[in-house]
């Protein structure tokens, strides 16, 4: 057992290239996460992370593999992160369309989305977007000047997603659109008759939370794997949920929070390693910090009513 | 079956935050055959203390007796009060909207057994109905009943599982005036047949139409417990606030300033509709500058329907709006820009958002017409916080801090709030729906002095409210909506006169 906890720490902060690890893992759970997080907080529950990524990570081969093979770097990588970005929207948005002009709720469209998403790998990687070679289901490699740039094996990527947080943060509590956003959330009825519209907030908010999920798509194929095969995510659409949980919806919060499971991930992958451990231990755990989170924050809802000044009554 | 012969009460003292009591040595006693009614303002303590009596809180101190003898507060639950036939039915409805009334009385009932009978159920439910003469359709989901019927199901609930000392948390804030009037029936049935009822109130009206008994609570104490019928309405107002209630001044409003146009005029306005009889049907009403109309109605005869496309949430199918002689599109903003206000009493309709500051409540309604809060993409927290502050400060708002969440404010404080909101700017018209629903007689009054000092001011107010005294008191014409269409009224009828044109029987 102690073993075990040892592989588990010493694998994802015991050195630096577990550290290195973790980061990398920490990546695509900050960006999907920060997704997941503007999405509850304007009351839309987008469980499609995942097909947004791997719609975004499709999006971004495409550009990288067959529309701009020759072009250079400055001109590339943008172009990979923006049609990453595009493809995630384009799934979200549909999400979006669906809710906002017939009432289809997210929650279903965006999980059977994923299913599409996966498919929709799934049909390019053994058809068109096929390597040459025709070995093996799996694209071309990205060009080098596809890549994003990479300090020994952390990518750009996790930089950019820092900043993400930030600006995140600032549009939800800041601008006026976080605001309708936010208040949207709390309360779609009241909302409306405030004269914001909880449909178009609904649509603009999946599409912008798919553009951040498939962003991290375009990062993992252009930062981690240099090409995309099936099983490119392992879930981490659906673990970014329990990441903007645990961070309470706030953006700044999803940083630790996606480390800590970035931990969990890099850790589990070493444990399994030196110590024999299914990695379905890890999951254990991360529903065990999942209950956590939510046992903590109910006791936050209560902390306040029961500490403000008098418990509202008769009302 | 237990039998209540008496509750009592006795120096009952709860504080949920350490030094601030909710509930200060309150002491109140209830006999069978009698109907106590238990009076306050929002946040005297009316339901802390019924909740201690229904054992859902736990008093810090006091004693309680049932049938004479102390029960052991230590074991005190909603358990053990259901077993010593106590019995309360919430303001919220706590029936399973899916399932019969027979079902419902079933449902989670502990004396039940485990298997369903459902030909035994109806009996019994039947019965139960017979013996307090508690009329509902046993048969019919809770869904498909009137708010009036669900009620009665809830009282026969309790009554099912063995209760004889009946508490009522407000039961008349749902129901109709008739439905309101049936109930008294039911209760002083109730009374006939050696219950005990605690009726819950805030209106004076009520309680001098049920109650025996009158127990006044204000801020934690009992001021006053006397027999109802040596109490006016006055007596009972300044015994409930404390402080003296003058009546409205109302008649000494400015004189009608001769205006050329109507300040709100609605033209052929029809929509769908939630139900048949609730869908509009060519509608046509003008409000003048510096008058109130009082748009009268039974629920569900289309009020929704024209608050909604007032409020601008709602699509009408012809007709249009138009506000001092312009043509209004209708949205939320645009009507909002155009000069007419909108006011409810529901939390939700009002457009106050729980979980948001004051602030942000203040802000979130015409926000972006409204240049003062949101410039280059950015809000003006500052400005925000400002113009809050003051408006909190001229209505009387408590706590007048403008960073604290809406939610831990009182009703009447958050309805203040929207108020000051929609009154900020002086709008030409104000739409007022429902708007003192659920207010104590303090808040409700400043409400109502506020849509004098607007109509003394000039402006035009349509009062759309299911409260008849109210409307009488405070408008100068009265229109009534029945099956979505428009009755004029008679000046001068009496509540009984409306009520006949309300119902469909009389009326032009």
């Amino acid at each position: 057992m102690s073993e075990a906890l040892l592989a588990l720490l010493s694998g994802s902060v015991g050195s630096l290239a577990a550290w290195t690890a973790t980061l990398r893992e920490t990546a695509p759970l900050l960006v999907t996460g920060l997704a997941v997080a503007l999405a509850f907080r304007g009351g839309v529950w987008n469980i499609g992370a995942e097909g947004q990524l791997l719609a975004g990570a499709l999006c971004a081969t495409v550009v990288a593999t067959r529309l701009c093979v020759g072009a250079p770097a400055l001109v590339l990588v943008p172009a990979v992160a923006l049609a990453g970005a595009l493809g995630g929207a384009l799934f979200g948005g549909l999400a979006g369309v669906l809710r906002a002009t017939r009432g289809v709720s997210e929650v279903i469209s965006t999980i059977l989305l994923n299913f599409v998403a996966s498919c929709l790998v799934a049909l390019a990687i053994h058809g068109p977007l096929q390597e040459v070679a025709r070995a093996y289901p799996k694209s071309d490699p990205f060009p080098a000047a596809a890549m994003l740039p990479a300090f020994g094996r952390v990518h750009a990527g996790l930089l950019v997603a820092l900043v993400l947080a930030f600006g995140l943060q600032g549009l939800v509590f800041r601008t006026p659109f976080g605001f309708r956003l936010r208040a949207v959330g709390l309360a779609p009825t009241a909302a409306r008759f405030a004269g914001i519209s909880p449909e178009r907030i609904a649509l603009s908010t999946l599409a912008l939370s798919g553009a951040l999920a498939g962003l991290a798509g375009a990062f993992e194929v252009a930062g981690v794997t240099g090409q995309l095969y099936e099983g490119l995510s392992a879930g981490t659409g659906y673990t970014a949920i329990a990441v903007a949980l645990l961070a309470r919806l706030q953006p700044l919060w999803v940083i630790p929070s996606a480390l800590l499971f970035g931990a969990l991930e890099a850790g589990a992958a070493a444990m399994q390693r030196e110590a024999g451990v299914p990695a379905v231990v890890t999951q254990v755990v991360q529903g065990a910090v999942i209950l956590l989170a939510v046992g903590l924050s109910i006791g936050k809802r209560r902390g306040p009513r029961l500490l403000g000044r008098a418990l509202p009554e008769d009302a | 079956m237990p039998r209540v012969l008496r509750a009592r009460l006795q120096g009952i003292s709860k504080a949920f935050v350490p030094g601030v009591p909710v509930l200060d040595g309150v002491s109140l006693d209830v006999a069978e055959g009698e109907v106590l009614a238990l009076l306050g303002e929002n946040g005297a303590g009316k339901s802390t203390l019924m909740n201690v009596l229904s054992g859902l809180v736990k008093p810090d101190a006091g004693v309680l007796e049932l049938a004479g003898e102390p029960v052991d507060l230590a074991h005190w639950g909603p358990r053990a009060a259901q077993g010593h036939g106590v019995g309360m039915v919430h303001q919220q409805s706590a029936l399973v909207p899916a399932l019969t009334v027979a079902e419902n009385l079933r449902f989670g009932d502990p004396a039940a057994g485990l298997w369903f009978r459902p030909r035994a159920e109806r009996r019994v439910a039947a019965a139960l109905s017979r013996r307090f003469e508690l009329e509902v359709p046993v048969d019919r989901r809770v869904e498909e009943l009137s708010p009036g019927q669900r009620q009665r199901a809830e009282i026969l609930r309790a009554l099912g599982r063995g209760a004889r000392l009946l508490i009522l948390d407000e039961p008349t804030a749902v129901l109709t005036p008739n439905e309101a009037t049936a109930l008294f029936g039911a209760v002083r049935r109730l009374r006939g047949a050696g219950c005990a009822v605690i009726f819950i109130s805030h209106k004076l009206g009520e309680v001098e139409a049920v109650a025996d008994r009158v127990t006044i609570l204000r801020r934690g104490r009992v001021v006053a417990s006397v027999a109802a019928r040596e109490l006016d309405a006055h007596e009972l107002g300044r015994l409930m606030l404390g402080r003296d209630l003058p009546p409205l001044a109302r008649r000494a409003a400015a004189p009608r300033v001769a205006t050329p146009q109507p300040a709100l005029a609605i033209r052929g306005l029809s929509t769908a509709g939630a139900s048949e009889a609730s869908r509009l049907r060519g509608l046509d009403l003008e409000v003048f500058g510096a008058e109130i109309v009082g748009l009268v109605g039974i629920d569900g005869n289309g009020q929704r329907e024209l608050e909604e496309v007032l409020a601008g949430v709602r699509r009408p199918s012809a007709g249009e709006v138009v506000v001092a002689g312009r043509r209004v599109a209708l949205h939320p903003r645009a009507l909002r820009r155009a000069g007419l206000a909108h006011l409810s009493g529901d939390r939700e309709s009002a457009g106050l958002v729980r979980g948001m500051t004051l602030a942000q409540n203040f802000i979130l309604k015409g926000s972006w017409d409204d240049r003062r809060f949101f410039r280059h993409g950015r809000i003006d927290h500052a400005a925000a916080w400002r113009a809050t502050r003051a408006a909190a400060l001229r209505f009387g708002i408590v706590p007048p801090d403008p960073e604290r969440d809406i939610s831990s404010l009182s009703g009447g404080n958050a309805q203040k709030l929207a108020v000051a909101r929609e009154l900020d700017g002086d709008p030409l018209v104000l739409v007022a729906v429902n708007p003192t629903r659920g207010l104590d007689v303090g808040s409700a009054r400043f409400v109502h002095e506020q849509l004098l000092a607007r109509r003394a001011a000039g402006g035009a107010v349509l009062l759309i409210s299911t409260e008849l005294d109210e409307v009488i008191a405070l408008a100068d014409r009265l229109v009534a909506l029945v099956r979505g269409e428009l009755r004029a009224t008679p000046p001068g009828a009496d509540r009984a006169a409306i009520g006949a044109i309300l119902l469909g029987g009389g009326g032009a």
